[in-house]
């Protein structure tokens, strides 16, 4: 293997040897292997500043597209988990207390708020539903927090809450993607690509974007969430699972040794350098690169998928399943899988969609049990990360792709078995913690019923400007040239919001 | 005289030296607005001056806002007076508040230099060289003997070389040699068919018994060309197997995709394989192959999540055709102008709605059934369909004939449940139906019945004895039709007589049933469809006709979802979005196509079929350029235009303008739009055939093979890279279209919510098809296609980005469908008793060349290590997908052959 590396850093030599700038930046436009990666001008710019050694920095990319690099501007934090309550999360029973609401309870809902709105299930007029959680104003924030999550209030203070965010989709699929993509049509990057592209990864034999997915299914909006739209395929979100191989394709075939892998790879590397030197082509090295990572990938990815080897007390303070598919273990692994240096963790945890058709999906039943399930593993994570000193450069998100109306839902016009709340875009509740973030903040405020936001009301773009901020990009400027124009996550909106920034 | 010829010719240096000169200064001639001031004014001003932004209210996307008045109540650029010109002015001020463009970099003085004696010269507007063609292309003379060496001799093969080679010149480049035989060979296979070349075709070719010329013909006329190709045209199609967004159930559309190889295979011409495709129902008497072919534009996504509004997602459907067409034919992105003006390319925002105008009259609406559907009835059902038409032919007229045979064809039209309103005691049930409960009643505003007495009613329900009236207008309103419902299984079609009734009115709906309790579903409708009634009525016949009309109507058959235009009666008005926004309706316009491009003949229908002329009309400056550059792209893996997707003012300046637009012209006039004489043409070419190797320094002055001074070399796409491992190891199915196939995938890669839908396992041959075949589920694609860079089908997809990943190693390394071809393959090498013969056979197979020492040194070790581990191991332990390992030579063999196909050489065309 060593006879590789000397081969990568000579090709590497020449090529600095040789570029001019001018050379350079075309290198950067056009790129080696297929990768368009005309609109890392911006990275090239700033490269060619500084001179010949990140120039060589490129080349490496080249040849490993997810080599690091560092972002325009000095970041904040190094990694991101993503926590998505896929179904959408009541904002009402969670965070946004309003007691107002629960002394309108079993009235019916003004017109002034239904007329010219659309809803997915509500017909007619809908009565008005009061909390159906408990809520207490916890640590020196005296922020709001509801007793279906006992012991979230404990790290209530390390979080900065956004109470206002609106969202112009109201179905689950659309408002996946616009949450993940920026759009609510397919066909974008994700932010865990855009990051991955931006950023490489830290580690280079895990994959840079990881997606765990927890409560039996998959986002609605499918593994577009988490695709990687134009950018090239590399960057997108690499599902990591907890049943089967952890990656697909990652175990060793049955019969085949790790030692016999070795053998393999070493044979095809050795007959792909005999392909290099009579090809010149620099794809060959590029591949060679790859086996190797990949050797050594199979290694990694197992070890650290592994949650067996954590101590006990670990272990119980995330209150971990082995051998399930949990947000517990998810939680514990995303703790893992940046502490190793990777850029972006995301995790989908299905059941959030508490219509109130069956008790599962119930505002008072169903909610408290999800509720149950992630409050221990996100506490236990934020906690966990703090006590490594990782919880400075990482960054936690926490949402849904909506929120839920103040009214109870009355599908077809009826009464309904159990208590439910239908999908509402107008106001709803997320937080971010972490690296960067004012700890104990909470910005923005809806109405006395919760409906619509009345101060600080904050996009999804601003979300994503925000998460892009935290990485140390402007969201205006990090863009990827697309159909003969440039494409930004906020596309042509979006402000950061310096209100949750410490 | 000779001193005279000195003097002359010393005055014309002088002359020239300082017409140089003068050049660097002042150009002498007119400034060309394309290719001089246009890349200036996209660079550097239209961002806050153009289609998005128009700063101060000027803009330099159009010429009359160009030259028009600003917010300043003047214009900024007066032509003919550079010095007076506002926007000069600005770019040479030394105020940075004032300056422009603001914020930036100033303009350069030669820049600023070419924009003034562009204004001076009268500041003539002109069109980007993408929006014209030209009648005809020089092809340019063979280079001049000098530096022409018996190489570049050689080298010359067809027309396409002179090109190519006058540009190469230009960059002192010098072409390859031909390739070797077998890797020529191996090279124009994979890119004819997808496939490594068959063995007896291959020893034809390597033994001299055939030119290169009839091996390439025997390629083109073999059916797996159109399975190749075909994945290409489905990329752009956005063909999958599933519908889409959340629930992303199963779609039955396969029929389209074999309408596409069928075609290829054909070589349909690209005009006609246009319009069948945009609108073959509007053709004279549609073929059930020209019906087929509308699915183009069927594989937009079908929105079925609960909670969703259908007509949002019609128009969502509708705005993406318009893109789609855009895309696939004119290399041009119309998504921006939904909301505005395009911001660089000269297309307005009006525009784009217009075009929308041509596909926002079909019948698709976004419902779950995906109707229109074309029923495929079997051949007795078939024959029952002309006895109904031939019966009202005879009895009735040839209007109400035709109507039946549409009917019966594929049920519209008809009025969706959707449209119904005014619910009292009922109301839509999300997706599918309108539920009526005991004196319920709802309305269908705006109906024209014209001559048509007979309902047609499709609709369910679980209670007996419930009196469905159809009233005009009210619950006072005259009676039109009445029925009894009763208990169904499932939904049926009813045909029940209605009252001719003239004029634009409503249809009234009223149910009642004292027996059942409130709220209680007395019948869910999905839609009613009115006709004339069947001719005849009371004679001999008539009932059997009548029955046979149910009962086809009934019949469950297979479908494709097809384009289907609404009648005059129901056509959409056609109106301009505030925005983008669909809720915000504004102007109504009509069809239209833009005005920047080939003008519009006025003989063509103002429909799909008009605009499917438009689009292969030989004056369409884009349509065959567009063509010929992504079937270079294919081959090449660049285009001659880069951007593949986009051949506009902001795309790169095409690398071979002369080449591209020669090739073009060729197509439509010489090739009369043969897709495959142009691949022929291409591949025949001395520049396909050159050897892809190439020197460091090569690469360094052009890494990506732009002067194509040698051949490409590129790794081969996911359908590609499974075709060729079951190909070498003898595995390929040959077996050709249906639905698709499910191989061996991962369990619990298919998760999707509400959905019982299951990754069930192919049997037999189905394991071993074609990629093409592979079922595509949107939501989650095949996952080792998906990591070899092919799309999830949602959109559009014109290039796919090739990328290099260890996943992939991963794939071809573990992937049991590849383990199973390498022990495949292992068998087929496994022919003697030296395993030096043996690996040197196997490597032969999978890479049609000869093995060097070296590798075979590699592998032997290999093989050799292998043993020693088999030796080691337990004798019956697992191996691969096997419960017990086979005899360890075998097994070793297998181990060679995985590693041969984890190869770059044989993971990459050379």
């Amino acid at each position: 293997m060593d006879n590789l590396e000397a081969l990568i850093k000579e090709h590497l030599n020449k090529e600095a040897q040789s570029k001019t700038r001018r050379h350079f930046i075309k290198s950067c436009s056009s790129g080696l292997g297929g990768l368009a990666l005309g609109s890392m001008l911006m990275g090239c710019e700033s490269f060619s500043k500084t001179g010949s050694s990140s120039n060589r920095s490129f080349s490496e990319r080249d040849l490993n597209p997810l080599a690091t690099i560092p972002p325009p501007f000095s970041p904040k934090v190094k990694s991101v988990i993503y926590l998505h309550m896929a179904g959408a999360p009541s904002q009402l029973e969670m965070f946004d207390y309003k007691p107002k609401l629960l002394k309108l309870h079993g009235q019916d809902c003004p017109q002034s708020l239904l007329e010219g709105r659309k809803f997915a299930f509500i017909k007619g007029t809908p009565k008005l539903m009061g909390p159906q959680a408990e809520f207490v104003q916890e640590g020196e924030s005296g922020n709001w927090v509801s007793n279906f999550l006992p012991h979230f209030k404990n790290v209530v203070d390390e979080v900065a809450f956004l109470k206002a965010v609106h969202t112009d989709q109201f179905n689950h699929g659309p408002a996946q993607l616009f949450m993940h993509t920026g759009s609510a049509r397919l066909g974008r990057p994700s932010i865990g690509a855009w990051a991955t592209y931006g950023l490489g990864s830290e580690n280079q034999n895990l994959p840079g974007f990881v997606v765990l997915t927890s409560g039996g299914k998959t986002p609605d909006a499918g593994k577009s969430v988490w695709g990687s739209g134009f950018l090239p395929s590399v960057y997108q979100g690499v599902q990591c699972r907890s049943k089967g191989d952890p990656v697909l394709y990652i175990e060793d075939p049955e019969g085949i040794s790790r030692n016999l892998k070795k053998s393999t790879i070493d044979a095809i590397n050795k007959i792909n350098k005999e392909e290099y030197a009579k090809y010149g082509d620099p794809e060959i090295l590029a591949r060679i690169n790859q086996y190797e990572m990949a050797y050594r990938m199979q290694i990694a990815v197992p070890e650290v998928m592994n949650i067996n080897d954590e101590p006990e007390n670990i272990r119980r303070m995330y209150g971990v399943e082995p051998g399930k598919e949990s947000f517990a273990n998810n939680c514990l692994l995303a703790r893992k899988l940046v502490e190793e240096g990777v850029r972006f963790v995301q995790l989908f945890d299905w059941g959030w969609d508490s219509h109130g058709v069956v008790k599962s999906g119930s505002i008072d039943m169903g909610l408290r049990n999800k509720c149950t399930q992630i409050d221990r593993p996100i506490t236990a994570l934020i906690l966990d990360l703090k006590q490594r000193g990782l919880l400075d450069e990482t960054l936690i998100v926490w949402g849904g792709e909506f929120g839920r109306t103040p009214m109870q839902e009355n599908r077809g016009n009826k009464k309904m078995q159990f208590k439910g709340r239908d999908h509402h875009g107008d106001a709803f509740t997320m937080w971010m913690c972490g690296g960067g973030i004012k700890k104990g903040a909470s910005h923005g405020q809806t109405d006395d019923i919760g409906f619509s936001g009345v101060e600080g009301r904050v996009s999804v773009h601003d979300v994503h400007a925000t998460i892009l901020h935290l990485l140390g990009f402007d969201h205006e400027q990090f863009t990827f040239e697309f159909q003969g124009r440039p494409f930004r996550l906020t596309d042509v909106e979006g402000s950061v919001i310096h209100e949750i920034l410490a | 005289m000779k001193k005279q010829l000195y003097y002359g010719i010393a005055a014309i240096v002088v002359l020239t030296l300082v017409g140089l000169l003068w050049n660097k200064i002042k150009p002498t001639d007119r400034v060309d607005f394309a290719t001089q001031v246009k890349p200036i004014l996209n660079k550097k001003c239209i961002s806050c001056h153009g289609g998005v932004k128009k700063n101060a209210g000027f803009s330099v996307l159009f010429e009359e806002e160009a030259l028009g008045n600003t917010e300043a109540g003047r214009p900024a650029i007066i032509p003919g007076n550079a010095s007076a010109s506002e926007m000069i002015k600005r770019l040479k001020e030394k105020d940075p508040e004032l300056r422009m463009p603001y914020e930036q970099e100033p303009l350069s003085n030669a820049e600023i230099e070419l924009l003034s004696e562009w204004i001076d010269q009268g500041a003539q507007w002109g069109a980007h060289w993408a929006y014209s063609l030209p009648t005809q292309v020089d092809v340019p003379a063979p280079p001049a003997l000098a530096g022409f060496s018996l190489e570049t001799e050689d080298f010359i093969q067809n027309n396409i070389d002179n090109f190519v080679l006058a540009r190469m010149e230009d960059t002192q480049m010098t072409p390859n040699p031909h390739a070797e035989k077998h890797t020529i060979a191996r090279r124009v296979a994979l890119d004819l068919t997808g496939l490594p070349p068959d063995s007896t075709l291959f020893q034809e070719f390597v033994a001299d018994k055939i030119t290169y010329e009839s091996f390439v013909d025997k390629l083109l006329s073999r059916s797996s060309y159109g399975e190749k190709w075909a994945s290409w045209w489905l990329d752009m199609a956005r063909y999958s197997d599933t519908k889409g967004y959340e629930k992303d159930g199963g779609r039955n559309v396969y029929p389209y995709r074999d309408w596409v190889i069928k075609a290829l295979n054909q070589d349909m011409p690209y005009d006609q394989f246009t319009t069948e495709q945009l609108a073959g129902d509007l053709l004279e008497e549609p073929s059930m192959d020209q019906l087929i072919a509308t699915a183009f534009h069927r594989n937009t996504m079908n929105n079925d999540e609960g909670g969703t509004e259908d007509e949002e997602f019609r128009v969502a459907a509708v705005i993406d055709r318009v893109n789609t067409t855009f895309e696939v034919w004119q290399s041009t992105t119309m998504g921006c102008v939904q909301c505005h003006s395009h911001p660089y390319d000269p297309f307005r925002y009006e525009e784009f709605y217009k075009l929308m105008a041509f596909y926002n009259n079909t019948r698709d609406e976004d419902i779950p059934s995906e109707a229109p559907t074309l029923k495929f009835y079997s051949e007795n059902q078939k024959k029952q369909v002309e006895k109904v038409v031939e019966w009202v032919a005879k009895r009735g007229d040839n209007a109400t004939a035709k109507a039946y045979n549409k009917f019966l064809s594929y049920n519209e039209p008809v009025y969706n449940a959707h449209t119904l309103t005014d619910f009292k005691n009922g109301s839509y049930d999300d997706h599918a139906s309108s539920i009526l409960w005991d004196d319920g009643s709802c309305r269908l505003a705006n109906v024209t019945t014209g001559d048509a007495t007979a309902l047609f009613l499709k609709y369910s329900s679980g209670v007996n004895g419930t009196v469905m009236t159809i009233r005009k207008n009210n619950a006072e309103g005259e009676v039109l039709a009445q029925m009894q419902i009763n208990k169904t299984k499932g939904s049926i079609i009813r045909k029940i007589p209605f009252a001719k009734t003239e004029g634009v009115y409503d249809l009234y709906i009223e149910t009642n049933n004292d027996q059942v309790a409130k709220e209680v579903n007395t019948v869910n409708i999905y839609w009613i469809g009115l006709l004339p009634d069947l001719p005849g009525k009371g004679t001999n016949g008539y009932a059997r006709i009548e029955n046979s009309v149910v009962d086809l109507l009934n019949a469950t058959t297979p479908t494709v979802p097809i384009m289907i235009e609404n009648p005059p009666h129901m056509q959409r008005t056609n109106q301009l979005f505030e925005r983008g926004n669909w809720l915000m309706k504004t102007d109504t316009i009509a069809p239209a196509t833009p005005e920047v491009l080939n003008p519009w003949n006025p003989d063509w229908p103002k429909n799909r079929l008009g605009l499917s002329k438009w689009l292969v009309s030989k004056e369409n400056p884009l349509t065959a350029r567009t063509l010929v550059n992504r079937v270079w792209h294919q081959i090449f893996g660049r285009g001659l235009v880069s951007t593949v997707e986009d051949i506009g003012s902001q795309s790169d300046p095409p690398s071979h303008p002369a080449l591209l637009d020669w090739l073009a012209l060729r197509f439509m006039n010489e090739h009369q739009w043969s897709i495959k004489a142009l691949v022929k043409e291409i591949v025949m070419s001395g520049t396909y055939m050159q050897e892809s190797i190439a020197s460091p320094e090569a690469y360094e002055i052009d890494p990506e093979n732009e002067f194509y001074a040698r051949g490409p070399r590129l790794r081969l796409s996911a359908e590609q890279i499974r075709d060729q491992a079951l190909a070498v190891s003898g595995l390929l199915s040959s077996k050709m279209y249906g639905p698709g196939v499910m191989p061996p995938q991962p369990d619990g890669v298919w998760q999707t919510v509400y959905s019982g839908a299951q990754w069930k396992e192919s049997k037999g041959e189905d394991r071993y098809r074609r990629a093409i075949y592979t079922y595509l589920k949107r939501t989650s694609p095949y996952p080792s296609f998906l990591t070899f860079d092919a799309g999830s089908r949602e959109v559009c997809t014109i290039r796919r980005t090739t990328t290099n990943t260890p996943l992939q190693a991963l794939v071809t390394l573990n992937d049991p469908v590849y383990l199973e071809a390498s022990l495949e393959l292992a068998r087929r090498m496994n022919i003697s008793e030296s395993p030096t013969e043996n690996i040197s056979v196997g490597y032969g197979l999978a890479t049609y060349s000869e093995i060097t020492p070296e590798k075979l040194e590699a592998l032997t070790h290999l093989y050799n290590t292998s043993l020693v581990e088999f030796d080691n191991g337990a004798e019956n332990s697992p191996f691969y997908h096997l419960q017990k390992r086979p005899e360890k030579e075998l097994a070793a063999l297998a181990v060679v052959a995985n590693a041969i196909m984890n190869l770059d050489e044989f993971l990459t065309k050379s």
